[in-house]
């Protein structure tokens, strides 16, 4: 210890001024530094607000959109020969710093967008934009970082997987037990000969032996056949009844879909994409310039995302080499219907959600939760959501719909304080016409759709 | 001998029960049995309908064809007699320059020529909204431009319109920004964008007819003033359609 005080010692003597002035001048760069770094705090939050104001629309720190990405900007501007000062030049008024810096004017054949100016930045301003910018890590660059919607994917993902595993545990306990029933059998077979070896008795096949067994036991194997009979006729019946009964019917789709984070994480309306659904008899799937609506930035954050989004952009013809850009060259997607009603029953949808003011999820089930492709949800799990009217008939069969006509009180009649419904016209005449007629209807203090004529048959079937 | 014919004999049993265990893995793709397949599928020119399987009929060349399609170019809605009404549906003046086939896939349509990529986009600052506001139909159209906002514009803008929708508060999407600064554009911008798209907005041509739009530009100028739209007692405009974009940019000139 004593040791080590003596050379720093010595070596302090050793210093000569004009050293001792440059070690000072050394640290009052260092304390101006640190004392940038620590007003860089303030600055960063600057710098955030500015380029989600101003430059945010068409600028991304590490991917090209509609302006070129921004990360290090200032360095690549330096290495490619440009004038300095020119990039704030640039900021302010772009077509004088093209008019005159070179390097500027290669930057101005950006196409097809040409940049805003922005003359209110100072250039402290449009440094604290580029510190932010450069302080932004690569999302790219990180995949592994991925944000709570790309678990719930791999979260769904795995349990599918459990299921496949689970079916081939029953096969394989199956196998092995035909293995040890015919081992077993053989044994038996094996001892029955060995027993009966130089005795003159025929060799019973299998069929003769059972049916020697069956005759002694005459009752036991009557009254089980009966049961077996009944069984089946039972379960024959009830197979019948579930025809053209399509609960839980989940058809794969050329893109696993999740409504979950498009719905619900992201809250974009079911009307967004189903965009038909308040004009037309289908709900409409999107066709896929709707999804590049978003999907021209967002480009996935976990390798499955990736995968699934590229389907778009080749659907959409969309590269994204460069800046990315449509090259014009589509191919739609099949996606597979999944609530198929037959050709002889009419629905509607805009009558439904326009007039009727029905809630999508009273028949499509909450399709924010809905992790996986979508399916026909069973109407157990129809009734457990709130604001739905419960029904007992299994999800799209003719018993389902006739239930909720004979419940769903006509939302916008006269009933209701606007009195601009559709149904004002009906309403009226019955009012003309019989009066103990509507007086009926009234007697539980709604009128429902089955009493405007819902349970009529030509209403649907026509 | 007849030992090799048992062997034989049972291990094609096992082979034929095994089969059928193996079969009894339904199609996932198919719905179910149903009772007259010949009354489900529909020989109508109807959205979604395979028309390679019509009435039992097979026919190879027409099945996966795409039987959504766009109407033709040109065509114009029917929305009734009423004059306003029609001219509002008729194919929009303005065109986009033809960068937007790479920018915003608007392969197929036509296209400005020998003009900037601007050059459309600035003129449309002089369109007046054709969609008249007065006192007896301001509540309805706000009322709509609320429904059409929520369906269509809300995720991203937001509910306010200061651009921080739950796709940008998720973290899905960024660089929304907020209508009161852009409260210098015209109403005929406003529409520009939302039909052809603009920067990374895509066009919303498709999902919503000339007249919703113009409902929205009413709703959207609602967000950049509040007194957008109001009336006095006596039927005067509290805030004029024309005055309020001019309005603005005398607030928005000392922010510079």
């Amino acid at each position: 210890m004593m040791y080590l005080f003596q050379t720093t010692k010595q070596k302090f003597m050793k210093i000569s001024l004009n050293q001792m002035f440059k070690s000072i001048n050394k640290w009052c760069v260092g304390a101006v530094a640190v004392l940038l770094f620590s007003g860089s705090y303030n600055a960063n939050a600057q710098g955030e607000a500015l380029f989600k104001a101003k430059c945010g629309t068409c600028h991304q720190p590490h991917k090209n959109g509609t302006g070129p990405k921004l990360f290090e900007a200032r360095k690549k501007w330096a290495d490619g020969g440009a004038k300095d000062g020119s990039i704030y030049q640039w900021v302010n008024n772009w077509q004088a710093a093209a008019a005159s810096d070179p390097y500027a004017q290669t930057v101005s054949t950006w196409a097809p967008t040409a940049m805003q100016a922005f003359p209110e930045l100072k250039k402290e301003e449009i440094d604290a934009i580029f510190d932010w910018v450069d302080s932004q890590p690569d999302p790219a660059a990180a995949p592994a970082a991925a944000g709570g919607a790309g678990d719930g994917m791999a979260a769904a993902g795995e349990e599918v997987e459990e299921e496949g595993t689970f079916n081939w545990i029953w096969i394989l306990l199956g196998v092995i037990f035909a293995v040890i029933i015919g081992a077993v059998s053989g044994v038996r077979r094996q001892l029955k000969s060995a027993l009966n070896e130089g005795k003159d008795v025929e060799d019973l096949t299998y069929a003769q032996e059972f049916r020697t067994w069956a005759w002694k036991n005459k009752i036991y194997v009557g009254i089980g056949s009966l049961v077996l009979v009944i069984c089946l006729l039972v379960s024959g019946i009830l197979g019948l009844g579930n025809i053209g009964v399509v609960e839980d019917y989940q058809p794969s789709q050329p893109i696993e879909f999740p409504h979950e984070i498009h719905a619900g994480i992201n809250g974009i309306d079911c009307k967004y994409c189903h965009n038909s659904v308040t004009k037309s008899k289908s709900a409409g799937l999107p066709t896929v310039n709707v999804c590049m609506n978003c999907h021209k930035q967002v480009n996935g954050r976990t390798p499955e995302q990736q995968e699934k989004i590229a389907k778009i952009y080749e659907a959409a013809g969309w590269s994204t080499e460069g800046a990315g850009g449509y090259t014009g060259k589509t191919k739609p997607i099949k996606w597979n219907k999944v609530h198929v009603l037959p050709d002889h029953v009419y629905f509607n949808h805009s009558q439904h959600v326009v007039v009727g003011g029905v809630d999508c999820k009273q028949c499509h089930g909450d399709m924010t939760k809905q992790k996986e492709t979508a399916r026909v949800v069973p109407v157990e799990e129809l009734n457990k959501i709130e604001g739905n009217v419960v029904l007992t008939r299994p999800t799209l069969t003719m018993g389902w719909c006739i239930e909720c006509h004979g419940e769903k009180s006509i939302a916008d009649g006269p009933l209701d304080s606007k009195k601009d419904g559709y149904y004002d016209e009906i309403h009226r005449r019955l009012l003309n016409n019989d009066k103990t007629l509507y007086k009926k209807y009234l007697d539980d203090g709604k009128v429902t759709v089955k009493e405007l004529g819902g349970w009529e048959c030509a209403k649907c079937h026509y | 001998m007849n030992k090799i014919y048992k062997i034989v004999g049972n291990l094609s049993a096992l082979a034929v029960t095994g089969l059928l265990v193996f079969s009894c893995t339904s199609n996932p793709d198919s719905a179910g049995l149903e009772y007259m397949p010949d009354m489900y599928r529909s020989p109508a020119i109807e959205a979604y309908v395979d028309y390679g399987e019509v009435r039992g009929v097979q026919n190879d060349a027409m099945k996966n064809t795409q039987s959504a399609l766009t109407p033709p170019k040109y065509t114009i809605p029917f929305v009734g007699t009423d004059t306003s009404e029609v001219l509002m549906s008729l194919p929009y003046h303005r065109l986009p320059s033809s960068a937007f086939a790479q920018t915003h896939g608007l392969f197929g349509w036509d296209f400005t020529k020998n003009k900037t990529a601007d050059f459309e986009y600035n003129e449309a600052a002089k369109d007046k909204n054709p969609l008249k506001l007065t006192a007896a139909n301001s509540e309805a159209v706000f009322k709509k431009g609320k429904e059409l906002y929520t369906a269509n514009c809300q995720h991203c803008h937001g509910e306010k319109g200061d651009g921080n929708g739950p796709m940008v508060t998720s973290g899905a999407y960024a660089g929304v920004p907020n209508y009161a600064d852009r409260a210098s554009l015209g109403d005929g911008q406003m529409f520009y964008s939302i039909y052809y798209g603009k920067g990374a907005m895509g066009g919303h041509a498709s999902l919503v007819s000339k007249k919703e739009i113009w409902t929205l530009v009413h709703y959207i100028r609602k967000f950049q003033n509040s007194a957008y739209g109001t009336f006095n007692a006596d039927g005067s405009s509290a805030a004029t359609a024309t005055a309020a974009p001019a309005d603005s940019t005398k607030t928005a000139a000392p922010k510079k």
